[in-house]
């Protein structure tokens, strides 16, 4: 007996319809979702960017204006208090308000400019002088061999006047004698130089001074090895005016 | 044994019973006199512990439209502002406000934002001159003359002083610039300023929460940019309750 063939697999019919419909179908099934797809990215983008544009307006710096000069009337409060706690508070205040008025020096007072090169003379809240100085430089100066280097800078802060001289002599440092390529001396006599101070120096500690020059051109500009100098006539009304313990603020 | 005992339990009950009294008597809140004199003495304090100290530091009077640099108590040079304005920083319309007594506290360590560079000349000392007789006695060049300040720094517009605690100082000049720069310039400047702005509010590199402005003579701002001292301080006084 022989074995019956098997069968050959009949295709199965055809759906209804153009050939391809199926495809087409599908085709347009997956266009209508990337149309979808598409509009959602569209909303997701607008309110993607409407949100962008909402953060961009509401986030940044909060201002308010102070109210105009003399507005602000909580600054005077009445002059009696009503309960305890606030009598206590305005004699406190006004304590306080006494304190930080004293600080302003009753005499003469020095301030220096160093970045600007202004020098002034006040009296209270008068300014009785003003006049260009030359402030420290802020060179740095390197010695070629001893590896020793000085900063000419002037100090900031508050200083007093500890002693006035007419006709000062200066004892000039090392790094003077360096700078020049000079030896430096033994012997302390070689290191006075007469003249080159001008007519006064006013001395406010740390080896400062005030004090004139002989390059009056240059005054208005940072050329000092840190000391003060000032011109010939403001130098001597300053000396004039300024006793010694006059307070000399540098910013 | 019973006294120890009868201490221990008070002891530890003791608390308890504070806390219960603290809770049945809500503290009576001040009238606003009081409570506006008290701000002003706090302030007047921070400026006295500020003026007993060493370092400098500025007063901006909001009352007076004035900021000052100062030293021990005494004003070394005075701005008047055009403008004064203090802001919060803002994040989807909800501002993070600061406290209502920020203000009566004293700021310490301004630093200036964007700092300022100092470029410092050096000089190598010329090598000792020889003391042979009849050797030749080279003359030492004359050292350079430093620039000034005007021409070492350019300054910016706005910059700001930023403080340790959180609290900046912006500096404005009044009408910097418009008429020299194009419109597309300015256009330019204000966006990045706004994007700058942007950027701080929501805490990027800064840990600012009240900026105070302050819009000053262009003159005015660059002098205070080219003098500020360093590490100085702050203390506002004068400005409304917020």
């Amino acid at each position: 007996m022989s074995a019956e063939p098997a069968p050959e697999p009949v295709p199965a019919p055809e759906a209804p319809g153009p050939p391809g419909a199926a495809a087409a179908i599908a085709a347009r099934v997956v266009a209508l979702g990337k149309d979808l797809l598409g509009q959602r990215r569209v909303q997701v983008a607008s309110g993607s960017v409407l949100f962008l544009l909402l953060a961009f307006a509401g986030t940044g710096w909060d201002y308010r204006a102070a109210p105009p000069p003399g507005a602000d009337l909580s600054v005077s409060p009445p002059a009696r208090p009503s309960t305890r706690e606030g009598a206590r508070l305005l004699a406190e205040r006004q304590r306080l308000e006494t304190t930080l008025r004293r600080k302003v020096p009753r005499g003469p007072w020095i301030v220096i400019d160093q970045t600007h090169n202004r020098f002034r003379l006040m009296r209270g809240d008068d300014t009785v002088l003003e006049a260009p100085c030359s402030a420290g430089s802020g060179m740095v100066l390197k010695e070629g061999t001893g590896g020793r280097v000085w900063v000419f800078d002037t100090p900031r802060g508050r200083f007093e006047v500890l002693s006035k001289l007419a006709n000062p002599v200066w004892r000039k440092p090392d790094w003077a004698f360096v700078e020049e390529g000079e030896p430096i001396p033994k012997d302390p006599g070689e290191r006075l130089e007469y003249g080159s101070l001008g007519e006064y120096a006013l001395y406010f500690g740390n080896g400062y001074m005030i004090h004139g020059t002989l390059y009056e051109r240059l005054l208005g500009r940072p050329v000092s090895h840190g000391c003060v100098r000032l011109g010939r006539e403001p130098l001597r009304e300053v000396y004039r005016q300024a006793p010694l313990g006059t307070p000399v603020y540098i910013y | 044994m019973r006294l120890i005992r009868l201490a221990l339990t008070a002891a530890l009950l003791a608390p308890i019973a504070a806390g219960g009294a603290t809770r049945t008597a809500p503290a009576k809140p001040e009238d606003p006199e009081t409570a506006r004199l008290r701000r002003q003495v706090d302030r007047l304090r921070a400026e006295r512990d500020l003026a007993s100290g060493k370092g400098f530091y500025l007063r901006l009077d909001a009352s007076r439209y004035r900021l000052a640099l100062m030293l021990q108590g005494v004003a070394l040079d005075d701005y008047a502002a055009s403008a004064l304005a203090w802001g919060v920083p803002e994040v989807l319309f909800v501002n993070r406000h600061p406290g209502a007594d920020w203000d009566t506290a004293a700021f310490s360590k301004g630093r200036l934002e964007p700092q300022r560079e100092r470029d410092r000349i050096e000089i190598v000392a010329p090598p000792l001159a020889s003391t042979a007789p009849g050797a030749p006695t080279p003359e030492p060049s004359p050292p350079p003359i430093p620039k000034s300040a005007e021409e070492s720094y350019s300054v910016p517009s706005p910059y700001r002083i930023e403080f340790a605690e959180g609290v900046s100082l912006e500096v404005r000049a009044k009408g910097e610039g418009g008429r020299n720069r194009s419109l597309f310039r300015r256009f330019g400047d204000a966006m990045g300023l706004r994007l700058s702005d942007l950027g701080t509010a929501v805490g990027l590199g800064t840990r600012e929460r009240v900026r105070l402005r302050v819009t000053l003579e262009a003159e005015d701002a660059a002098s205070l940019y080219r003098s500020l001292p360093p590490d100085v301080g702050l203390v506002v006084i004068g400005l409304p309750e917020s």
